[in-house]
């Protein structure tokens, strides 16, 4: 029983992934149901904000978590989100091709042909937003064995960030704490600012990296070996379907989904360290990552939020990762994600936290560096 | 042929060299997290294969990188059978040089 509960907390995000994709082939306003979904997780979230758990393991000291059904999951997810991609197109052909209403059945399923421009916009949402999410596998198989590198490297090429891959192992686990990490957002810096600073230098440094490695190689910049270019290749097919499926307005609807699951993406990256400061070169400690790990956070998230353990232990399977006292938000991603929105009302939110961090986890050289970002408190 | 029906080892020995310890590595086990397991002081800071911290020569026997390692590794490294422990699987027994005084 207890495997049993251990393994299928972690399926909320396939499961709601699928709910998302019918939503949008049912048409009609159930095209807004990854929406829905979305709120109705932010209130979930919230209200579960108390419970904390541990990570579970036997009276050996095995998890119960089973590697084989996790990996099988993730890997499930790249076509989840790719068909996610393909349904939302051919909503697009239906609008664009402006196909009459009818009520289909397809096994089973009830169908709407057309779509509305209001429920057309619900799709893009939902999309997106779904979309967005696919990082949190992205993330886990980035760290895996090298088919789940590449597998990690075309479910973030979906969203047109494919170098998220190379620059999360090579770059933010390196260098995480400190200025030369563009996915650690400093002291006084929103959420906004962070999402094109962040995604910005971290494809910089995929290009750089790979600069670097094909000169080593004495190879051309300009080959299939540039992973930095085979990423951004990566991501043609998906400009090519939503241009064939609804031209202008194609392109449009992917810049949206894109927009919204870059955001997210770099929303998460914002929520891991903010504030966080390391010195150059040091060992990267618990103290270094900020965890959020209630209850409905750690199961949706697949324990995304156990930064703290995942960053001294990145080998780690995320089901065995644990609460190691780690700087912790006390509340889950969803309620935090919507105070960032606010950025006035998240540094109010963080303030006493990083006085608090400041004062009792901080080396005297990190609280030096932490008083260059007094002026933003 | 008939290899195909002969079952595999659920672990491998990797002999390390000067100290001549040997530890005993589950099959999928990553080279490093074995060898911290049996309390040898293996130098280690990312363990995701960032930086370099945990290189070692594999000097005899096969093994599986589970990461690209010419992004850490130099030419010549790569070339003398440098491996990033933090990301090496064993495929069979194998001779490891590692320096742990670093």
């Amino acid at each position: 029983m207890k495997t049993f509960y251990v393994n299928a907390r972690y399926l909320i995000v396939p499961v709601m992934t699928i709910a998302t994709i019918l939503g949008i082939f049912i048409g009609n306003t159930f095209a807004w149901l990854g929406v829905i979904l979305f709120g109705a997780n932010t209130i979930i979230d919230t209200l579960t904000r108390g419970i904390h758990l541990r990570a579970d393991f036997d009276d050996n000291g095995n998890s119960f978590g089973i590697k084989r059904l996790q990996y099988a999951v993730m890997y499930f997810m790249l076509p989840a989100f790719i068909f996610l991609q393909v349904i939302l197109a051919w909503r697009l052909y239906q609008y664009t091709a402006f196909i009459p209403f009818n009520d289909f059945s397809f096994f089973g399923i009830p169908y709407q042909d057309g779509i509305t421009g209001f429920n057309l916009i619900g799709s893009v949402l939902s999309a997106g937003l779904w979309a967005g999410l696919g990082i949190i596998y992205g993330h886990e198989l980035s760290h895996n064995r090298k088919e789940g590198f590449l597998t990690s490297r075309l479910i973030m090429a979906l969203s047109g960030a494919s170098h998220f891959t190379y620059a999360h192992v090579y770059n933010h686990h390196l260098d995480l704490g400190h200025e030369d990490d563009p996915a650690t957002a400093p002291r006084g810096r929103n959420v906004y600012t962070h999402a094109w600073l962040s995604h910005a230098g971290q494809s910089q440094y995929s290009y750089n990296l790979e600069k670097e490695k094909l000169q080593r190689q004495r190879k051309s910049f300009f080959s299939l070996s540039n992973k930095w270019i085979l990423g951004y290749l990566y991501s043609l097919p998906s400009i090519f379907l939503f241009v064939w499926a609804g031209g202008f307005l194609g392109v449009l609807s992917l810049i949206v989904v894109w927009s919204i699951s870059n955001f997210l993406l770099e929303a998460l990256n914002f929520m891991g360290h903010y504030g966080l400061i390391r010195e150059k070169g040091k060992p990267v400690e618990h103290r270094h990552s900020w965890d959020n790990d209630n209850l409905f956070t750690s199961w949706f998230f697949i324990e995304i939020g156990r930064q703290g353990d995942h960053h001294v232990r990145g080998e780690t399977y995320f089901w065995e990762l644990d609460d190691v006292d780690a700087p912790n938000y006390g509340i889950g991603y969803f309620s935090l994600f919507v105070l960032t929105l606010i950025p006035s009302l998240f540094r109010k939110f963080t303030q006493n936290l990083l006085d608090d961090w400041d004062r009792n986890k901080a080396t005297s050289a990190e609280r030096k560096i932490a008083n260059q970002f007094s002026n933003f408190s | 042929m008939f290899s195909l029906f002969k079952k595999k080892p659920s672990s491998y020995s990797a002999t390390l060299s000067p100290s001549g310890k040997v530890i005993n590595v589950k099959k999928g086990e990553n080279l490093l997290t074995a060898a911290l397991s049996a309390g040898i002081k293996w130098p280690y800071k990312c363990r995701v294969g960032s930086c370099g911290t945990c290189k070692c020569k594999i000097t005899g026997g096969k093994i599986s990188p589970e990461i690209d390692f010419s992004y850490v590794l130099n030419f010549e490294e790569m070339n003398t059978g440098y491996a990033l422990a933090c990301q090496t699987v064993l495929k069979t027994d194998v001779k490891v040089t590692i320096n742990l005084k670093k």
